[in-house]
């Protein structure tokens, strides 16, 4: 036993020497080393970031007649802002936003997360329904928007499948129909996303140490109970990963969705991302769109931030 | 507690037998090593026991009960695994307290428990410590600790030892037979150590290429290996084999060895029985038992080994080459010429065609 207390306080004394010399040293020669990945990171994310803050406080467009650094000229006293705040449109387009994700990234979740599991144990025809499984997934986005542009016809198939379930002709106008048009969207982000949740999950999943969990079954525990015990704890950082991609791909929604609605019908399925495409090329006013971006820049900022955390608590350990 | 009965034992994967038909009887309350050198189907066995593996042929008892079909949760053995498989999400006192929670017993009487189990294993003060910074004989008993609160009736231990540092281990194999001596349990322990077995075992089923060679006490299993593989794989070096054919003297049975000349004669127990042999046998016996005389076998040094304690000389060459182990430094060199002769009793004779040992008459 004497042996055990040893070699703990042995280790403590050890780390605790070490550690504050090797750090400063370390820090040091790291900066060093990463100084010019360092200032070109900075420039090309700092950089825009500051055009579009500078651009956001003033009524700057293309059709202004000056160069983008003269835009001070046309300094608005945070009109935008104020603006912004006040635009019904926006905060519409961003409840719908965040309506869809709601939907749309605990779907896929569950959808992959079942998948997931799946596939970690072994059935015939394996492979071929992996690599069918993940084809959604390397459909370009537009294509995908035809395709269900198609599907979603009042003739289209997706009719025609519920015509022949239900035993009379059904004719729903999927995309004319502003309820419906907004689920025909979520349909086709969580056929097409779906994948990426289940590789990324599935690659957690067969990471779980089998041991462990034939451990907790001669412990005892039920398929579930490993399930909640073992399985997702061990699979939390990769959940997180999963997650945070996936609410901020989703937040930017547009190319599928552009296709098969163009935001429409009337605003109906405008997320944000529509929004900002519309008031750029169609009322050009760029001052305004660098304040709505910069807006949701920093929605997205916190939910990563908060995701990072989360990450790092689950990584640190109490000494 | 209960025994294990092993009955016509078979497992085989696809084309490939990884047991042929196995029979053991695993006492109530006693230490078995299942010893062999890898891929000798001990682990398979063990597997078996716990339930992860399903036999493809015969019974595995438990005291009375057939356990075919019964899961692996539901069979009441503990398992330790070669590398503790620790839940390293969760604190020492999580781990304890696994089993007793995933089956409902209530929070007060899991207290209790884990109390009394971290108290016996002295890992009171450890509790609260995130379970994946823990040093390994910690979590060695954390391990043991995790699987003995359920009071299994059976204990399964695959080679626990084997990521630990040899510096650890001779601690480790004393804390484990106190650990055995402690919960009484009837205990399985797969090594290919046989120093680990011979410690701590009462018996040890030496295995090999699926077949149960010899199940004994470790004096036994050292003193009268069943055969060749048993003789060679036991003891450190194994035991010296020298090929002949029996021939009657005028001082009794004795050995033609060929060149190496002919061995003092055979005890008169061994005599019958080695008389009915037609063909070789292998004349057996320990380095350890090796003595320098006026007559026997003579033979050139070829290799010393002093480490310290112990001289290893090694002598001959090829097939005759022998091994003689002496306690304290001896006075022999590369090139020299040593006269060995084995005592009498300490000699073995196996077949050398079935490699099965002649049994004294």
């Amino acid at each position: 036993m004497s042996a055990v207390t040893a070699t703990i306080s042995e280790d403590k004394m050890g780390t605790a020497r070490a550690r504050p010399a090797m750090r400063d040293e370390g820090a040091r020669l790291g900066f060093r080393l990463t100084l010019p990945a360092q200032l070109l990171v900075l420039f090309i994310s700092a950089f825009p970031l500051l055009m579009q803050l500078y651009i956001s406080v003033t009524d700057w467009s293309p059709l202004s007649g000056v160069g983008w650094w003269s835009a001070w000229e046309m300094w608005n006293s945070f009109a935008n802002y104020t603006d912004l705040a006040a635009d019904t449109r926006f905060w519409s387009a961003l409840q719908r936003t965040a309506v869809v994700m709601l939907v749309c990234v605990p779907a896929e979740f569950l959808l992959g997360l079942a998948l997931a599991t799946l596939f970690a144990d072994d059935f015939p025809g394996k492979r071929i329904f992996y690599s069918i499984l993940l084809m959604p997934m390397m459909v370009v986005p537009a294509v995908a928007g035809y395709m269900f542009f198609m599907l979603f016809q009042s003739g289209g198939p997706v009719n025609d499948i519920l015509s022949t379930i239900t035993g009379t002709r059904v004719t729903i106008a999927w995309l004319s129909d502003p309820t419906l048009a907004l689920i025909a969207v979520m349909v086709a982000d969580i056929w097409q996303w779906t994948p990426l949740m289940f590789l990324i999950l599935l690659a957690g999943l067969v990471g779980v140490p089998e041991d462990q969990i034939k451990a907790a079954t001669l412990l005892g525990a039920n398929p579930w109970q490993r399930f909640v015990t073992i399985v997702l704890p061990k699979m939390k950082t990769i959940i997180i990963i999963a997650l945070a991609i996936r609410v901020i791909e989703n937040f930017k929604i547009f190319d599928t969705l552009y296709i098969m609605t163009g935001g429409g019908p009337g605003v109906a399925t405008e997320t944000i991302s529509v929004y900002i495409y519309k008031v750029t090329t169609q009322d050009l006013i760029w001052g305004y769109v660098a304040a709505i971006a910069l807006a949701i820049l920093i929605v997205l900022s916190i939910v990563a931030v908060y995701a990072m955390k989360r990450m790092a608590k689950t990584r640190e350990m109490p000494a | 507690m209960s025994a294990i009965h092993l009955q016509n034992l078979v497992k085989k994967f696809g084309d490939f037998t990884a047991l042929k038909t196995m029979d053991l009887e695993i006492a109530d309350g006693e230490f078995m090593a299942l010893l062999g050198p890898s891929g000798c189907g001990k682990s398979t066995t063990m597997n078996m026991i716990a339930g992860m593996e399903e036999p493809t042929g015969g019974k595995i008892l438990f005291g009375e009960r057939d356990m075919a079909g019964v899961p692996m949760g539901r069979r009441g053995v503990g398992f330790v695994f070669q590398n503790y498989a620790i839940f390293t999400h969760m604190t020492v006192r999580q781990n304890l307290a696994y089993g007793p929670k995933m089956r409902g017993a209530a929070k007060a009487e899991i207290d209790r428990r884990v109390g009394a189990i971290a108290e016996m294993l002295q890992l009171s003060p450890l509790l609260d410590r995130k379970a994946d910074r823990l040093s390994v004989n910690i979590l060695q008993r954390v391990a043991i600790g995790r699987s003995a609160i359920m009071e299994p009736a059976i204990f399964l231990l695959d080679e626990p030892l084997s990521n630990v540092d040899a510096a650890f281990r001779a601690v480790m194999r004393t804390e484990l037979k106190q650990l055995q001596r402690q919960f009484r349990q009837t205990m399985v322990y797969v090594t290919h150590d046989q120093l680990e077995a011979m410690t701590m075992a009462d018996r040890i089923a030496v295995m090999d290429h699926g077949v149960l060679q010899q199940v004994g006490t470790p004096l036994e299993v050292y003193n009268n290996p069943a055969n060749v593989f048993v003789a060679r794989f036991i003891g450190a070096p194994g035991m010296n084999l020298l090929k002949g054919r029996p021939a009657e003297s005028d001082r009794g049975l004795v050995i033609d060895l060929g060149p190496l000349g002919v061995t003092p004669p055979l005890p008169e127990m061994l005599a019958p029985a080695v008389r009915a042999v037609r063909g070789e046998v292998l004349y057996g016996f320990r380095p350890e038992q090796v003595a320098l005389a006026e007559r026997g076998l003579s033979m050139p040094v070829t290799f010393v080994e002093r480490i310290g304690a112990r001289t290893i000389v090694h002598l001959g060459e090829g097939e005759s080459a022998v091994k003689a182990v002496f306690e304290n430094d001896i006075g022999l060199s590369i090139g020299q010429t040593a006269i060995v002769a084995p005592p009498a009793s300490s000699v073995r004779v196996f077949d050398a065609t079935t490699g099965l040992a002649m049994k004294a008459g």
